[in-house]
């Protein structure tokens, strides 16, 4: 986590399947993932529709139709979404005061080969995600899983983008 | 009975009664009674729209003073606890606005309530399309929270219902809450649950808002501010009575100095009131009786009486002269005074006849005081006076005053030029003489409500000056006529003539519209056809929109809504705020936000306007009626100065003494008109009421004069009278003049300079002095 820190920017590409009991096959949509230390994370989805969210500060915007559509809300206004989204930032930002404060924190395995399995602890939170796994070597995130508690489930693979 | 006990029984009986009438009477302070009554019934409902609309309700607010992340989090404090305070209907500051009952009703009755329900709506095509958003919403972060709904209702109709209910046009959002353009505003829109005119109430919400800015951490580095009809109300009511109770005050106490300072006595002081007391209650009882209801503006006036009653307690105590052991008597005056209480009576009667109610009741409260205070004066103060009164050690003063007065006339020149000058620029300025808008005689200061305009453009609240108004014989042809309407304005929204609107049928749509889109609706099996065909290329689950399909199956049978079924929800407080019922005729208010061409919007709607359905913009409407009373008042004024001059000539039998009497007061007027022209004041009808006024006050210097300040070998003392009832005069409505209320100060600047120019006027004219002189 330490090592986490000292991270200022990163970028990797992703692929994330979401697996859900309404599809009949998993979902399946790529971009880019960018972080900026200490506390913007944007995701931008290239496929199968062009579509941006950005997570900056306490605001969360999401913008579709190349931005003509675009939608801004604060996390404290959804707790549930708050929870979500800022797990993975605060592992970006190996800030584990803010983990601790949302969830159960469990780290395993050794640096270059390490796991860690984060489990909601505010109600509306757990209401709707079981935990999120994420898999890393090193300072590098390799993939993360969000087990919902529908049973819905998604992973995200994340591959190091150099430029 | 000796005379004295029966003139003093006769005053208390007569005084007793006005009290009683005066103490039943209710006193109103809505602003609405200086409103013209309408006579068409959709401007009646206009003035109830006014008075107790949805635009009367509302409460604009905004915090300013700190950065926006901290401003954002006292907004939502605040917020949170007025949504728990049963005085608003609604709190909207961008937070998701409907509460969970709401959207559990808008939730079952979607089907019912969307106006997009329509033949064809669940066809295959067009569930593909949804069913294509439905897929991208659950690629996205949202798409977990979004799932449930998204099942149940892929077209998103709640939403979309939500997003209406939420403000038609919204501002931009930081950190959730509204914040205006410039990041300086953080910005929330009250609804209150009282109507606007109700100002105690009103009052009170006002106190719930500033409670919970103080809870909310608010202080004094950070600015709340308020604006609204309700808001203004309140506040106009503070300050008039501020202004009022302060200048009154001052007034008296500078009066009262001044008198005893010439009468030398405590005694006569307080006798010198009397008059003044008694117009006062006889006043307000005679509107009582007439009106039902006294306006504390025309009690406001009750100031402006002392102005000439206590001018007659001055002429009887300066200018009579009691021999050893008789009573002072007014039998020498009385005809001179008489004659110039007819000539106010006359000029009042100019605004008793008008059909402006404000101005009525002014009109009767000046004439029943008048005659009140100038029988007091004539029967009941010599009784209560000691045998062989007399005021004393005023005459040597009033022989310098007097020469004073006669050395005068040296300005018959100066002030020929100058009426010239006079008539010149007010015939220059006719065609814009008069100040023809409402808002002229608002007692908003002007920069309230440049940031009422502000605050109403950033939130895009309804301005209160479009409207359509529909009016029906019961609801339900009202609510079919209300969505024909509605229709049409969606288009000419979407052609960005408006910006939006309300209306009612948003909350409450016809049981004709609700029968209809249940008809609509497919059943089960065809639905399911549909949904299959849509989804065919997409790789949804068979069963993923089994909830959807229960429900529509739902909706095609529950039981229509009517306004009980609304009962218990926001809808209802908005249907209610927006529909009217009165004399067996319904009416609909639909307020539309930022009208940018009336003549566009007026023509884009001209297939629905007609006699039912009328666009009105309240301002054009208002300003229109308010000209007519204007203009009337104008020629009763008018008519008033030829009754007077007739009275005039008919009383001293002689035209050229009539003329005489007039001549200086004309002046005056034409005077004072010029300099408010020169200090580029617009006249409004409150100046026309302070004209009167000078007439009434002028008319009594110019008859003293006329009769000649020596007639009783007196000069002296009918001098100084005349002085002391000026200078009073002007103290007390020259302090008005600085009052922030516009009729106050519109009133105290007329009728202090009128006096002093009636005098002088006078004097100089003075036919006397030019006899001695020749």
């Amino acid at each position: 986590m330490d090592q986490l820190s000292q991270v200022r920017s990163a970028r990797a590409r992703f692929v994330e399947k979401r697996h859900l009991s309404m599809l009949r096959k998993p979902l399946e949509s790529m971009g880019v993932l960018r972080y900026e230390a200490p506390g913007r994370l944007e995701k931008i989805v290239h496929k199968p529709k062009a579509e941006r969210l950005l997570l900056e500060g306490d605001q969360l915007t999401l913008e579709r139709d190349g931005g003509r559509k675009r939608k801004v809300l604060a996390l404290t206004d959804i707790p549930e979404l708050a929870a979500l989204v800022s797990g993975l930032r605060a592992t970006l930002a190996g800030d584990m005061k803010t983990l601790s404060r949302h969830y159960e924190v469990a780290l395993e395995g050794p640096a270059e080969h390490w796991r860690m399995t984060l489990r909601p602890i505010e109600k509306k939170a757990a209401a709707l995600v079981k935990y999120i796994r994420i898999f890393g070597t090193g300072v590098d995130l390799t993939t993360v899983e969000v087990q919902q508690a529908d049973g819905d489930r998604s992973v995200m693979y994340l591959v190091k983008d150099l430029n | 009975m000796p005379r004295k006990a029966f003139v003093l029984v006769v005053w208390s009986v007569v005084l007793a009664v006005c009290g009683v009438i005066v103490s039943n009477t209710r006193f109103s302070s809505d602003l609405s009674a200086f409103l013209p009554r309408s006579p068409t019934p959709a401007q009646q409902a206009l003035v109830e729209q006014l008075k107790d609309g949805v635009v009367s309700r509302l409460v604009l607010v905004g915090l300013r003073g700190a950065p926006p992340d901290r401003l954002a989090a006292i907004n939502k404090s605040m917020a949170a606890a007025l949504r728990q305070d049963a005085r608003f209907v609604a709190v909207s500051n961008g937070e998701p606005a409907s509460q969970d009952a709401d959207r559990e009703f808008i939730f079952r009755y979607r089907y019912l309530l969307s106006t997009h329900i329509a033949p064809g709506y669940f066809d295959a095509p067009r569930l593909q399309s949804a069913l294509e958003e439905a897929l991208t919403l659950m690629t996205s972060e949202a798409g977990m929270l979004a799932k449930p709904l998204v099942i149940a209702d892929p077209t998103g109709e709640v939403m979309r219902m939500a997003e209406e209910l939420a403000g038609t046009t919204s501002p931009k959002t930081h950190q959730g809450t509204w914040i205006s353009k410039d990041q300086s505003y953080s910005l929330m829109l009250l609804q209150t649950r009282a109507a606007g005119f109700d100002m105690n109430a009103q009052e009170q919400a006002i106190a719930a808002i500033h409670l919970a800015f103080t809870k909310a951490g608010g202080n004094a580095a950070i600015h709340l501010d308020l604006v609204g009809p309700g808001v203004f109300s309140v506040m106009t009511r503070a300050v008039i009575k501020g202004d009022a109770e302060r200048f009154a005050l001052a007034a008296a106490a500078i009066v009262a100095l001044m008198l005893l300072i010439v009468f030398r006595s405590p005694r006569l002081l307080v006798l010198g009131f009397l008059p003044v007391g008694s117009g006062v209650l006889a006043g307000v009882a005679a509107v009582a009786l007439f009106h039902g209801e006294v306006h504390g503006i025309t009690l406001g006036f009750g100031a402006t009486l002392i102005g000439e009653a206590v001018d007659y307690a001055i002429y009887l105590f300066l200018q009579s002269q009691a021999r050893t052991g008789e009573r002072l008597s007014l039998r020498r005056l009385w005809p001179t005074l008489r004659l110039g209480v007819l000539t106010s009576i006359f000029g009042f009667s100019a605004l008793f006849f008008s059909k402006f109610p404000g101005l009525a009741q002014l009109g009767l409260f000046s004439i029943a005081g008048l005659i009140a205070a100038v029988l007091v004066t004539r029967f009941v103060l010599p009784e209560l006076l000691p045998p062989g009164f007399r005021v004393t050690g005023i005459d040597r003063f009033g022989g310098y005053l007097f020469s004073g007065l006669r050395r005068l006339r040296v300005l018959r020149p100066y002030l020929a030029i100058a009426v010239g000058i006079g008539i010149a620029s007010v015939l220059a300025r006719a065609d814009h003489l008069w100040q023809d808008e409402l808002s002229s005689l608002s007692p908003v200061p002007l920069d309230a409500q440049a940031l009422d305009g502000r605050l109403r453009g950033e939130l895009g609240a309804p301005d209160v000056r479009h409207l359509v108004v529909v009016s029906a014989a019961d609801e339900q042809s009202g609510l079919e006529l209300t969505e024909t309407v509605t229709a049409r304005l969606e288009l000419i929204k979407q052609q960005n003539l408006i910006a939006g609107y309300d209306s009612p049928t948003r909350y409450l749509p016809s049981l004709k519209a609700q029968r209809t889109r249940q008809a609509s609706l497919p059943a089960s099996a065809q639905l399911q056809v549909n949904l299959a065909r849509a989804a065919e290329q997409m790789s949804f689950a068979p069963e993923a929109f089994a909830p959807f399909i229960e429900q529509v199956e739902q909706a095609r049978h529950l039981p229509a809504m009517t306004r009980a079924t609304l009962q218990g929800t926001q809808l209802a407080l908005r249907y209610d705020s927006l529909v009217l019922q009165r004399q067996g005729q319904w009416f609909a208010m639909l307020p539309l936000t930022q009208v940018n061409e009336l003549a566009k919007l007026s023509n884009a709607l001209s297939p629905v306007l007609g006699e039912q359905v009328a666009l009105l913009d309240l301002k054009h409407e208002t300003d229109t009626l308010y000209r007519d009373y204007r203009k009337e008042a104008v020629l009763l004024s008018v008519l008033g100065a030829a009754a007077i001059v007739l009275l005039l000539a008919m009383s001293l039998r002689s035209v050229r003494r009539a003329l005489s009497v007039c001549a200086p007061i004309a002046m005056a007027i034409v005077l004072t008109m010029a300099a408010l022209i020169w200090s580029h004041q617009s006249l409004t009808i409150f100046h026309l009421v302070g004209m009167l006024l000078v007439v009434a006050v002028g008319s009594n210097y110019a008859l003293f004069f006329e009769r000649g300040l020596n007639a009783d070998g007196n000069a002296p003392r009918t001098s100084v009278s005349l002085l002391t009832a000026n200078l009073s005069t002007m103290v007390g409505f020259g302090l008005l003049g600085f009052s922030q209320v516009p009729v106050l100060s519109a009133i105290g600047t007329v009728v202090g300079l009128g006096a002093i120019l009636s005098l002088v006027c006078s004097a100089a004219l003075s036919s006397e002095f030019s006899r001695e002189h020749a």
